[in-house]
């Protein structure tokens, strides 16, 4: 009941401001709030929503190669079936945060963000102070798709409702499980073939592999220009976190995992040390590490796989192809965990992994947060995310006999990575293709298939069995934690480079925890701790 | 090289000879990047990051300049970049000069309150989002003005030109040519200028060269593609983003991102930089002469 008479507040205030100063496209949207006329043009259900057109100003970040939204086939079919027209600002992706904080602590909004990318603390700070305004009301009125999916899918209603239990953004999700671990292992099968090796199954049958690559010439060339292995120092997806498994305590990109409901940090664990002093002595001293691995961009780790004569003995990367391109990769195998000095074999699980919670708020000058909800949860109904998220019918999709969306062939010299940028918003955007949907609704990709049957074969057997959910903070908990981790983190990955390039970690050791005990780690871990024991407290609710 | 050796003296050749060998390694550590960037926008990416580009094209394409020239984005970026240049040029020089003639003249009073008032800004500013406030309620939001207005009569520019008045410019003319009936306007047109031709082509530069490289203003304050200048158009293609746990969701199109940007990204700096390339012999022999002259007695 509050928060009806905030958004009746809010509408009166949004009126009296009537945006002074509109950004110059001309959208002074001039509908007075809850006139009689307006009431009428409303259709509460059913297509259009409104009988007169009516303008909503947005934002919203796009890929390079994408036309503006106005130019978007799906978004035109939406304009017509909903009589809702968007007033686009489109901000290219790689300055849209900027331009966002900009726009929102200048107070020069739009009536919604969309493919926000609102951080939860941002939701929960301008939730706070009204720059964004609640929608759990607007979503129980006037979003029939969003409220039937979150009925059916409780956990993703617990994850975007914020501490105070209001919904300040919308969720943003392919649940397909393929991010589980991103670490995949590759080894060039073909050198083993041809130097008589089975394929290594233990750490060191592994180091034995990477030696013979360095030093016998496997491809023949003459000269010693094997790079035996090659990574990216702490990248999503290629970084050599997942192989700290063989110690017993895999490693991910936070260096925190979670057993038992108990959060563990990792870099401060004696399996870490362990590994890392196994890595400079076995292998960075016998030159298998690529040295590039510490400072290279994801351009030269891929050009890696494609030189003239084949150079990549083993990396890291979801996707076999992607590094070595589709012809060489059959040379290419993955690799199951492999097993360490102790026996110890698994594979870590990444953290996080729900939906994404600020896909779309409403901003505060909003005069039609109705029309609004109305139109954004158009984007709800599981063949419309579909088409939100990988591109429209018959332009991407066209419906098999079962009315499922089946991909159409691409048209000739695009990738589908390229093509889908030019017509759909794309991953960030609103939607959410629950797991029941893919091979019913929306056929997954091969590319995304292949990787969970990849995952399925090779990994999901010696998977941890839990991981850090993606909690939504409270604001004073998430200040603590922007404060210490970042340059925690940093001090953390800089001396894991340093330890495998140098060594010295049993030396160093003390000092350098002391030193993250003086950064503030157990203040971060106390804090950790008590969001996933409210979290799981939460679920058991 | 004999009739050299002829004319000197065998330490001077030697310093000659030495000198050529220093200045001809500096000229290739300068041209040696340019040329680098000029065979790898025809060169496939591939070669370019694996190292085996390095003094001819290798796996020769035409596809980045393909690219470029057939998309439009970068032509309109180039218009409006020429466009904002120009403007931004015209309007920036003649509001420094007029700025800077009268505090350069003994007689004007106040002269050492504006001053006073001027250098102030050089070392506070307002800040980012009073600015944008600033701009957004003078309606100057994603129209031209907004980058050509309020960065015109930068204080460093206007203090340098105003040196150079004071110490090319002697009072005796001034007085000369008031005798004979000038008045300060004319004295202005048709003396000062003329004398000021390298200060002028100095500032000219300085302001082109500040347009043409500028994205920050255009970023913050433009919303629609067909006004973005050309840095702002080269910057949404090239500019990386990292590879993170947003990959998870698109499979495929991180790698389409990438290999697009490989491609053109050094036939891009080829077509941007082009123009100034062009523009700096012209200017270059004023150029020296200028900010010497404007650097001296403060």
């Amino acid at each position: 009941m509050k928060s009806v008479f905030k958004n009746a507040g809010i509408v009166v205030l949004a009126g009296t401001f009537v945006l002074s100063g509109c950004s110059g496209n001309g959208n002074g949207s001039t509908n007075q709030a809850n006139s009689p006329d307006q009431e009428a043009n409303f259709n509460k259900t059913g297509l259009p929503i409104v009988n007169e057109a009516v303008s909503l100003t947005m934002v919203s970040p796009k890929a390079a190669l994408a036309p503006e939204y106005s130019e978007m086939e799906i978004f035109k079919r939406l304009e017509k079936d909903t009589n809702v027209e968007i007033n686009w600002e489109n901000i290219p992706d790689t300055d849209y945060v900027e331009k966002k904080n900009l726009l929102l602590a200048s107070g020069d909004l739009p009536d919604a963000f969309y493919g926000a990318g609102f951080t939860d603390y941002e939701l929960i700070n301008y939730g706070k102070d009204g720059t964004i305004i609640p929608l759990e009301d607007l979503i129980d009125q006037y979003a029939p798709n969003l409220k039937a999916l979150l009925e059916r899918r409780p956990d993703i209603k617990s994850s975007i409702t914020a501490p105070d239990g209001h919904i300040y953004g919308l969720p943003s999700w392919e649940d397909n499980n393929l991010g589980t671990n991103p670490f995949f292992h590759v080894i060039n099968k073909s050198w083993l073939d041809k130097l008589g090796l089975k394929m290594p199954e233990t750490l060191d049958e592994y180091t034995e592999a990477l030696l013979a690559f360095k030093t016998q010439d496997p491809n023949g060339n003459g000269k010693q220009d094997e790079i035996p292995l090659s990574f990216m120092h702490m990248q999503w997806c290629m970084d050599i976190a997942g192989i700290f498994g063989a110690f017993g305590l895999p490693d991910n990109l936070e260096h925190r995992v979670v057993r038992d409901g108990k959060v563990i940090f990792t870099a401060i664990q004696p399996e870490y040390k362990e590994a890392l002093n196994y890595f400079h002595e076995k292998w960075y001293k016998q030159g298998l590490i690529d040295p590039e691995s510490f400072t290279q961009d994801a351009a030269q780790y891929l050009a890696k796989g494609k030189t003239t004569d084949e150079t990549l003995g083993s990396y890291i990367w979801w996707e076999v192809e992607e590094v070595v391109g589709t012809e060489r990769g059959k040379d290419y195998a993955l690799l199951s965990p492999l097993k360490g000095p102790n026996g110890d074999q698994t594979i870590g699980r990444s953290n996080g992994g729900g939906p994404g919670r600020g896909a779309f708020v409403i901003t505060k000058e909003n005069t039609n947060p109705d029309i609004t909800m109305r139109w954004i949860d158009e984007q709800y109904e599981p063949y419309m995310a579909a088409q939100i998220h990988w591109g429209p019918l018959d332009i991407v999709y066209e419906k098999d006999e079962n009315g499922k969306l089946v991909n159409l062939p691409l048209p000739e010299g695009t990738s589908a990575g390229e093509f889908r940028q030019k017509v759909a918003p794309g991953s960030g955007g609103p939607g959410v293709i629950t797991f029941e949907d893919f091979g019913k609704v929306v056929d997954m990709e091969p590319r995304a298939q292949q990787r969970a049957e990849d995952l399925e074969e090779y990994y999901n057997a010696y998977m941890e069995k839990e991981n850090y959910p993606s909690i939504f903070f409270e604001p004073e908990e998430l200040d603590k934690i922007n404060k210490i981790e970042p340059e925690l983190i940093k001090y953390v990955n800089t001396q894991r480079g340093k330890f495998i390039v140098d060594g010295g970690a049993d030396e160093q050791w003390d000092n350098y925890v002391k030193t993250l005990e003086k950064m503030g780690l157990n203040e971060i871990m106390e804090i950790y701790q008590t969001g996933l024991d409210r979290y799981n407290a939460n679920l058991k609710k | 090289m004999n009739q050299l050796l002829k004319r000197k003296s065998r330490g001077d050749a030697w310093f000659d000879i030495i000198n050529y060998i220093l200045l001809t390694i500096i000229m290739l550590l300068v041209l040696f990047p340019l040329y680098f960037v000029l065979i790898a926008s025809f060169s496939d990416p591939n070669y370019i990051y694996s190292g085996e580009v390095w003094l001819f094209p290798k796996g020769f394409t035409l596809d980045g300049y393909e690219r470029i020239f057939g998309d439009s984005s970068i032509w309109i970026g180039y218009a409006n970049s020429i466009l904002y240049a120009t403007l931004g040029t015209l309007i920036g020089v003649a509001v420094t000069v007029f700025a800077a003639y009268p505090l350069a003249r003994r007689n004007l009073v106040g002269k050492s309150a504006i001053m006073w008032f001027l250098l102030v800004t050089m070392f506070f500013s307002g800040g980012l989002i009073p600015t944008y406030l600033l701009i957004k309620d003078l309606h100057m939001l994603n129209t031209i003005w907004a980058l050509v207005i309020p960065g015109a009569g930068g204080v460093f520019n206007v203090i340098i030109v105003r040196t150079f008045f004071q110490s090319s410019i002697p009072d005796e003319m001034w007085e000369a040519a008031s005798i004979d009936g000038c008045s300060n306007t004319r004295f202005f047109w048709s003396i000062v200028l003329p004398l000021s031709k390298s200060i002028l082509a100095v500032m000219v530069l300085y302001h082109v060269v500040g347009f043409w490289n500028g994205f920050f203003d255009a970023l913050i304050y433009l919303n629609d593609e067909s006004k973005y200048p050309l840095q702002l158009v080269l910057r949404n293609i090239l500019v990386q983003n990292q590879v993170n746990s947003g990959m998870m969701i698109d499979v495929e199109s991180y790698a389409a991102k990438m290999r697009v940007t490989e491609l053109i990204k050094y036939g891009v700096i080829m077509v941007s930089s082009l123009p100034l390339l062009i523009l700096y012999p012209f200017l270059q022999k004023y150029f020296v002469k200028g900010v010497m002259i404007g650097s001296i007695k403060g």
